[in-house]
C-alpha cells in the first residue's frame, strides 16, 4: 500500500517509468548528507551549498543531454573533449585583436561548436554505422588533441559580463547556473514527455525494430539526440570557461566519466528506454556533492576518483539487476 | 560461390593492410632519414613489444565479444605494486613480479567475473576499473613513496631489456614467442575454434555444449596475466613504475586490434592481422615522433585513424551486405 501512494506521485510526473530510481536516490542522497554532515557540519553550511550547486550545475547541464543518447541506447564519451573545444572558441573569441564581439555572438559560438561536433558524431553513428562508443572514443581523442593543439596558451577572458555569467547570483543566494540547470532540465523534460520526438527517443531504446516498424525514422533521432549532447556540452563549456574566466586544452578532460555516472546512477538504462530526467537532477546533486563532501572530510584527493568508479560499478550492477528482474516479471 | 567469394575477400584484407604497411614505412623514412636509423628501429621494436603483447591478449578476447580497456591502468597498478613490494617491501625481485602478475590477473579475473555475472556492458565495466586503477596506482605510490615513480633499476631487468639472442632483442622474442603460441592456439586447438565460435554466436556455443560464461571469464583473466605481463615488460624496459605508465596504452592498443580486422561483432580475425596493426600503429607512432609531432597531436592521429579504420570496415561490410 505504501507502493501504491508512491506510484500515484509518479505517475503524474514521470508516467514513463513506475519503478523510477528516484525514491532510492533521494533515500540515499538523505543518508549520505547526514554521513558527511556528522563527519564536518561545514558541509551543510550555507556557503558550502552554494559552493556545490555552483559547480555541480555543468555536469548536470551535460548529464541532461547525454541521457537522450543514452536513451536511444548509444553513447556519446566526447562530450568532455566538446567542452574543451567549446570553451576554447569563446575564450579565443575573446582575444583576437581590439575587436568587441557581443556576448550573445559568443554564446551562439560555443554551442555551434559543440553542435558540430555532435553532428559529426551522429552522421558517423548513423549514416557510416560505426559503433558509438568506438565513435566517440575516436572523437575524444581527435577533439582533445585539437583542444590541446589550440589550447597551449591559455586564453584570458577579461570581458565582465561574460564572467558574471558563469559566477553571478540571484536574490543573492541562488547561483545563476543553478537556474539555467533547472531552465534547461525542464526544457527537456518537456521535449521528452509531450513531443513526438521526446516519445520516439524512448521507443527507439527500448525496442527498436518496433520503433522502424511505427514508422519512427531512427537515423534522424538519433542524429538530433547526437546533436542535443553536443550542444549540452557546449553550453557547459561556455559555463566553466565563464566560471573560471580562461580556457585551457585540458578542460573537460575526464569528465565523461563523471557524466556517465550521473545519468547511470539516475536510472537511465544503459539498455535504452527507461529513465527520467529527475532521477538525473538527483544524482547530479549526489555526484556533486560527494566531490565536496569527501574533500570536507579530509579523505586523501586520490580515493575521490575511486570513489566515484565504485559508484560507476555499483550503478551498473544494480541497473542490469533491474533489466533482468524487469525481464523475469515480463516473461 | 559464396565461400569462395569470401575468400578472395580476406586475401584482399590482409594484402591492402601490408601495402598500407609499406607506404607508411616508405613515407616516414623518405620525410625523415632518421627513421631508418639503427637506434630508432630498435626503439621502434621495442615500443611494439609492450603494445605488441597487450594486442594480442585482447585479440582473442574482442574475438569473444568482449572488451576491456581497463588494462592501461592495469598495468600502471601492477607496475607500482612492483616496484614497491621491490624497494620498500624489500622483497626479492622475482617474487615482487610474480606477485604484481598475479594481481593483474586477480583484477582480470574480478573484470569478467563482473561483466558475466551481472551481464554489464563491458566497456563500461572496464571504465569504471579503470578509474578504480588509476586512483589505486596513485595512492599506493603515494602511501609507501612519496613520488608517483619508483625506481627499480635492477642488473637482471637491465640484462633482459639490452641483451640480443641471435641479433634479436630479448624483449622482441618474447614478442615472436606470444604470436607464434597466439597463432598456434587460436587457429589449430579446439580452444581457438571455441574462442571462434562464441563471438560468431553465443547461443549456438552454449546449445552445443560450451560453458560460455566460464570460458569468457577465462579469457578476461587471461588478459589481466598478459597486462601483468605487460607490466614486468615495463619494468624491464623504462625501469620505474610509474602511476602513469600505462594510461595512454588503451587507444593504440585498442587501434592495433580493430585495425588488424578484429570486428566488434565478434567472430572473425587473425593473428596475423592483429600483428600488422601492431605494425602499422607503432610505425605511425614512432614516425610522428621522429617529426617531432607533439603527443597530443599524436592523439588526435590516433583518434582519427580509430575512427578512419571502424568506418572503412563498416562502409566494406555494408557493401558486402547490399543485396
Amino acid at each position: 500500500m505504501n507502493k501504491k501512494k508512491k506510484n500515484d506521485f509518479l505517475n503524474t510526473i514521470n508516467p514513463f517509468n513506475k519503478n523510477s530510481m528516484t525514491p532510492t536516490l533521494l533515500i540515499v542522497y538523505a543518508f549520505m548528507i547526514l554521513i558527511f554532515s556528522l563527519l564536518n557540519p561545514l558541509f551543510v553550511s550555507i556557503a558550502n551549498i552554494k559552493s556545490i550547486m555552483a559547480n555541480l550545475t555543468i555536469s548536470g547541464i551535460m548529464a541532461v543531454g547525454l541521457t537522450t543518447v543514452i536513451l536511444t541506447g548509444n553513447f556519446d564519451i566526447s562530450v568532455g573533449s566538446i567542452l574543451g573545444v567549446s570553451a576554447i572558441v569563446c575564450a579565443k573569441l575573446y582575444n583576437i585583436g581590439n575587436t568587441y564581439i557581443p556576448l550573445p555572438v559568443v554564446i551562439l559560438a560555443g554551442i555551434a561548436a559543440g553542435t558540430a561536433i555532435g553532428a559529426i558524431n551522429g552522421f558517423l553513428v548513423t549514416v557510416v554505422g560505426i559503433n558509438s562508443i568506438i565513435t566517440t572514443l575516436g572523437t575524444l581523442a581527435v577533439f582533445r588533441g585539437l583542444a590541446f593543439l589550440y589550447g597551449t596558451e591559455t586564453a584570458q577572458i577579461y570581458y565582465k559580463p561574460y564572467v558574471t555569467m558563469g559566477r553571478g547570483y540571484i536574490f543573492k543566494d541562488i547561483p545563476l547556473t543553478m537556474v539555467y540547470f533547472i531552465v534547461i532540465l525542464l526544457f527537456m523534460y518537456l521535449i521528452l514527455r509531450f513531443t513526438r520526438f521526446g516519445r520516439n527517443v524512448y521507443q527507439i531504446g527500448a525496442n527498436s525494430q518496433a520503433a522502424r516498424l511505427a514508422g519512427v525514422s531512427i537515423k534522424k533521432t538519433t542524429f538530433y539526440t547526437f546533436i542535443i549532447s553536443g550542444a549540452t556540452a557546449g553550453i557547459g563549456g561556455i559555463l566553466l570557461s565563464s566560471q573560471l574566466a580562461f580556457a585551457q586544452g585540458e578542460f573537460g578532460l575526464g569528465y565523461e566519466f563523471k557524466i556517465l555516472t550521473i545519468c547511470v546512477l539516475a536510472g537511465i538504462s544503459l539498455a535504452g528506454g527507461r529513465g527520467t530526467l529527475v532521477g538525473v537532477l538527483v544524482a547530479t546533486l549526489i555526484l556533486g556533492s560527494i566531490a565536496n563532501g569527501l574533500s570536507l572530510s579530509k579523505v586523501p584527493i586520490e580515493w575521490r576518483d575511486a570513489f566515484e568508479g565504485l559508484i560507476l560499478i555499483i550503478a551498473i550492477m544494480v541497473d542490469s539487476i533491474r533489466v533482468r528482474r524487469r525481464a523475469l516479471l515480463r516473461a | 560461390m559464396q565461400t569462395k567469394i569470401k575468400k578472395r575477400f580476406k586475401l584482399t584484407d590482409t594484402y591492402i593492410l601490408l601495402i598500407i604497411l609499406f607506404a607508411l614505412f616508405a613515407f616516414f623514412s623518405l620525410v625523415n632519414r632518421q627513421f631508418i636509423a639503427y637506434n630508432n628501429i630498435s626503439t621502434m621494436l621495442k615500443n611494439m613489444v609492450l603494445t605488441g603483447v597487450l594486442a594480442l591478449g585482447l585479440t582473442p578476447l574482442m574475438i569473444a565479444r568482449g572488451l576491456d580497456i581497463s588494462f592501461g591502468n592495469s598495468i600502471s597498478f601492477t607496475s607500482v605494486v612492483m616496484a614497491v613490494l621491490f624497494t620498500v617491501g624489500g622483497l626479492n625481485l622475482w617474487l615482487s613480479l610474480v606477485i604484481g602478475v598475479l594481481v593483474a590477473t586477480l583484477i582480470g579475473f574480478i573484470n569478467g567475473l563482473l561483466i558475466e555475472k551481472f551481464d554489464l556492458i563491458p566497456i563500461i565495466l572496464t571504465l569504471g576499473t579503470m578509474a578504480i586503477l588509476q586512483a589505486l596506482a596513485l595512492v599506493v605510490a603515494n602511501t609507501f613513496t612519496q613520488t608517483y615513480s619508483i625506481l627499480m633499476l635492477t642488473d637482471q631487468l637491465y640484462y633482459f631489456s639490452t641483451r640480443t639472442f641471435l641479433k634479436i632483442p630479448l624483449p622482441l622474442f618474447v614478442l615472436i614467442v606470444f604470436v607464434a603460441i597466439f597463432w598456434f592456439v587460436l587457429s589449430k586447438t579446439k580452444v581457438g575454434r571455441t574462442i571462434y565460435l562464441i563471438g560468431a554466436n553465443p547461443k549456438v556455443a552454449y546449445l552445443c555444449g560450451v560453458k560460455v560464461t566460464k570460458v569468457k571469464i577465462l579469457l578476461y583473466t587471461f588478459m589481466g596475466f598478459i597486462a601483468g605481463i605487460g607490466g614486468v615488460l615495463i619494468v624491464a624496459l623504462t625501469g620505474v613504475g610509474m602511476s602513469y605508465h600505462g594510461s595512454k596504452l588503451a587507444l593504440p592498443t585498442l587501434s592495433a586490434v580493430l585495425l588488424g580486422g578484429i570486428s566488434l561483432m565478434g567472430g572473425s580475425g587473425s593473428v596475423w592481422g592483429t600483428l600488422i596493426g601492431i605494425l602499422i600503429v607503432t610505425v605511425i607512432f614512432n614516425g610522428l615522433s621522429v617529426l617531432n609531432v607533439p603527443s597530443y597531436f599524436i592523439q588526435l592521429f590516433q583518434g582519427l585513424a580509430l575512427i578512419t579504420i571502424v568506418a572503412a570496415y563498416e562502409i566494406r561490410n555494408k557493401r558486402a551486405l547490399a543485396f
